[in-house]
């Protein structure tokens, strides 16, 4: 048995061994993923994803004279040890134009740390969403597509400043989650005019929380902004605020966007609850690519794969825009999707490649969003309100 | 430009192998002269790490630190630090047996993880330190490298130094002594305790040194580099495959298992897609079945545990191994 599928691998080395040569003008792309690792479930549909955007541009005329994309495919193990041998291997000997991927956030900041950056090789991530990855010192040379942890909070401050809400109390959870979204709301509220008159972490599974509402209450604010999870301890302190009427107005993220608030208070009492989620934008580009990767024999609604395709597909952009020139590929992320030019969705691979050669400005729309990269390589995200209606959560505004 | 990138990738292999060669020169004190069961490698590695990624980086506002000191400071802090945590540990768990051991340190190594994912204030939770500086960081790829590979295989060299000096000193002799024959070390009134403490501690320390190397070199940590896989049991395999108890095979062993898995992918990456994610798979498999070979036909490792002087009675007499050979150079006292 052990025998028999090493004389397959063998064989198809040979195999592929012997038909590089009639393939040798192949663009080589790096595909860095988790394959082993924490999140091996994940990573396979993301890395078809990606294949799938790469299969596009071969079948519609390929890149630059024609040439195929090759995807080099490493396993970087969702940490930095595997992504750093992983990406140092396909820089120097596969000899990458560019790498979509790693996955992980900390492998992201280790690859780019001591492979890409300093080999100047332009990196896409399609699932780094740690703030730290805004902060690299990368020369222009990280982007993502999927936005950073920090923006839900920053669009969910600008959207209650909008609405006329100036005054707040914010409780949060006091992990990763809750505290990067509380730091980066407050950050951006203040600086949006609102005052946030109460702030103050909790720590998870506690019986009562009313010490701690009645200390936030007690700057005056009628608003209480909950960065927790509706599921736990957020449901806990929702109760006791809507009991003892601390606040008047709730308003939370993503992760108090559950069902289980609505089952448990019921949703007569939620007519003040608001809660803010990342959407999947309803858009042309998202059905043409749930198509696609349909038809291809994937999930479309699995995590990251939108995002995963869009990272590849900004990459042969980016390619053949800078006209094959590994230098040059990093500043052509920016150009291809910055809000300028004729809209491009995913799968037009041959309108794009004809615009590009008549040197017109293109503009990605990608599955995931619009993705308009900043100067620093992130996108905004889509994010959108949520209230309580008689069937479960209903949009009630999209958030900018 | 082939060539270049075959030195970087080369060069990069040499560092990496020199860091986790001192992890596994480390745990070769614990386990391979001492025979502590240390199970929590990652934990002395991460406190390591985090120490000097603290000191050395800049300023940060969602954290204590950094201190933006200067390197050499940061890692004689990753010693000291890994070392004070390693006390009380050992202080509690050394008394364990050579099992309970590695499942104490194994729960401890996970504790520390835990407290660095969620400690924000201290570690940057899940965000983790970015920023770290690397010495000669601002050079072109390739020299910036060859001057991270001189401090490694410096470090390595002295730590390599000092714990042979250390292993051939009546010290190694009585820690040898205790982990062959506990009972007669004991009775010729060797404090056992305090001593397994010493190697406890000493190895620790080898471990957070390894760590803050680590760092510097990715400019960056997060939790996901502490996994007890890849900073645990990665460690042991190539502890055990090199050769426990001989400071060279432990080189050798970690050379040797990280070759194999870096350049296996090389190898598998000309396969067509969809095989290539398969056989991603299969290098895991490779080195685990790499281990049971071992473990089953040679279990001394690569290069077995040398004799260390002719009064020693070493390993290989008591398993019986190439007992005759043994016998020859010695002058007598145990019997195969």
């Amino acid at each position: 048995m052990n025998f028999k599928s090493l004389a397959l691998v063998a064989g198809l080395m040979g195999a592929t061994a012997l038909g590089a040569h009639s393939a040798s003008a192949d663009v080589k792309v790096g595909l860095l993923g988790g394959v082993s690792g924490p999140i091996a479930a994940m990573a396979p549909p993301m890395l078809d994803a990606a294949g799938l955007a790469f299969q596009q541009v071969n079948e519609q005329g390929g890149i630059m004279d024609g040439q195929n994309i090759k995807a080099v495919l490493g396993d970087s193990g969702c940490n930095p040890q595997n992504g750093v041998d992983a990406a140092t291997k396909l820089v120097n000997i596969e000899q990458v134009i560019g790498l979509v991927g790693p996955h992980c956030s900390g492998a992201v900041l280790a690859v780019s740390n001591s492979v890409s950056v300093p080999a100047g090789v332009a990196l896409v991530t399609p699932s780094g969403t740690s703030p730290e990855i805004t902060n690299l010192d990368d020369k222009g040379t990280v982007y993502r597509t999927v936005p950073s942890d920090d923006f839900q909070g920053r669009s969910l401050a600008r959207a209650l400043v909008d609405r006329g809400t100036n005054k707040v109390a914010v409780a949060y959870l006091n992990n990763d989650y809750g505290t990067g979204l509380a730091q980066s709301f407050k950050a951006e509220f203040e600086a949006a005019g609102g005052e946030v008159a109460g702030f103050g972490a909790h720590e998870e599974g506690k019986a009562s929380y009313r010490s701690n509402l009645a200390e936030l209450s007690r700057g005056g604010a009628d608003t209480l902004v909950i960065f927790d999870y509706g599921d736990g301890t957020g449901l806990t302190i929702l109760r006791q605020a809507l009991e003892n009427g601390f606040f008047t107005n709730y308003v939370g993220a993503d992760g108090m966007k559950s069902d289980a608030i609505i089952n448990e208070l019921g949703a007569e009492n939620l007519e003040t609850f608001m809660a803010s989620s990342p959407v999947g934008v309803e858009s042309d580009s998202l059905t043409l690519f749930n198509d696609a990767f349909a038809a291809a024999g994937g999930d479309p609604d699995t995590i990251f794969v939108n995002t995963a395709y869009d990272a590849a597909f900004v990459m042969a952009l980016a390619i053949e825009k800078a006209g094959g020139d590994k230098a040059k590929v990093a500043a052509a992320i920016s150009e291809i999707s910055n809000g300028d030019g004729e809209a491009i969705k995913p799968g037009e691979w041959a309108k794009a490649k004809a615009l590009i050669a008549e040197g017109k400005a293109i503009d990605y729309k990608g599955a995931s969003g619009d993705l308009n990269f900043d100067e620093k390589g992130d996108v905004p995200g889509a994010y959108a309100l949520f209230k309580v209606g008689g069937e479960g959560f209903v949009m009630e505004a999209a958030l900018d | 430009m082939e060539l270049a990138g075959l030195a970087n990738y080369a060069v990069y292999m040499v560092i990496f192998i020199g860091i986790y060669s001192i992890l596994a020169l480390a745990l070769n004190i614990q386990w391979g002269f001492t025979g502590l069961f240390n199970a929590g490698v990652s934990g002395f590695f991460a406190v390591g790490a985090y120490t000097s990624a603290v000191i050395t980086s800049p300023e940060a506002m969602s954290r204590i630190g950094g201190f933006d000191l200067p390197l050499p400071l940061g890692w004689a802090a990753a010693m000291v630090a890994s070392a004070l945590v390693a006390w009380p540990i050992g202080k509690v768990c050394l008394r364990f047996r050579s099992d309970y051991l590695a499942i104490a340190t194994i729960g401890i190594a996970e504790i520390i993880r835990l407290v660095i994912k969620s400690e924000g204030w201290m570690t940057g939770g899940a965000r983790g330190i970015n920023q770290v500086p690397r010495p000669a960081g601002d050079l072109p790829y390739l020299q910036s490298q060859l001057a991270y590979m001189a401090i490694v295989l410096l470090v390595l060299f002295v730590v390599y130094r000092l714990i042979e000096t250390q292993i051939k000193a009546p010290w190694g002799r009585m820690m040898r002594g205790i982990r062959d024959n506990e009972a007669a070390a004991a009775a010729m009134g060797k404090d056992i305790e305090k001593r397994r403490l010493e190697a406890f501690i000493f190895g620790s320390a080898i471990m957070g040194l390894g760590g803050a190397l680590f760092v510097h070199f990715n400019r960056s940590i997060t939790p996901e580099a502490i996994d007890p896989m890849i900073t645990t049991f990665l460690i042991w395999i190539m502890l055990i495959l090199g050769g426990a108890g001989n400071n060279r095979g432990a080189i050798l062993g970690t050379a040797v298992v990280w070759i194999i898995w870096s350049v296996s992918e090389i190898l598998t990456d000309q396969l067509p897609h969809e095989y290539a994610i398969k056989a991603k798979y299969l290098r895991v498999f490779i080195i685990g079945l790499l281990l049971q070979l071992v473990l089953r036909f040679r279990p001394e490792g690569i290069l077995p545990e040398p004799a260390y002087g002719p009064a020693v009675n070493n390993k290989r007499m008591q398993r019986g191994e190439n007992a005759e050979a043994a016998s020859l150079s010695k002058t007598g006292g145990a019997s195969a």
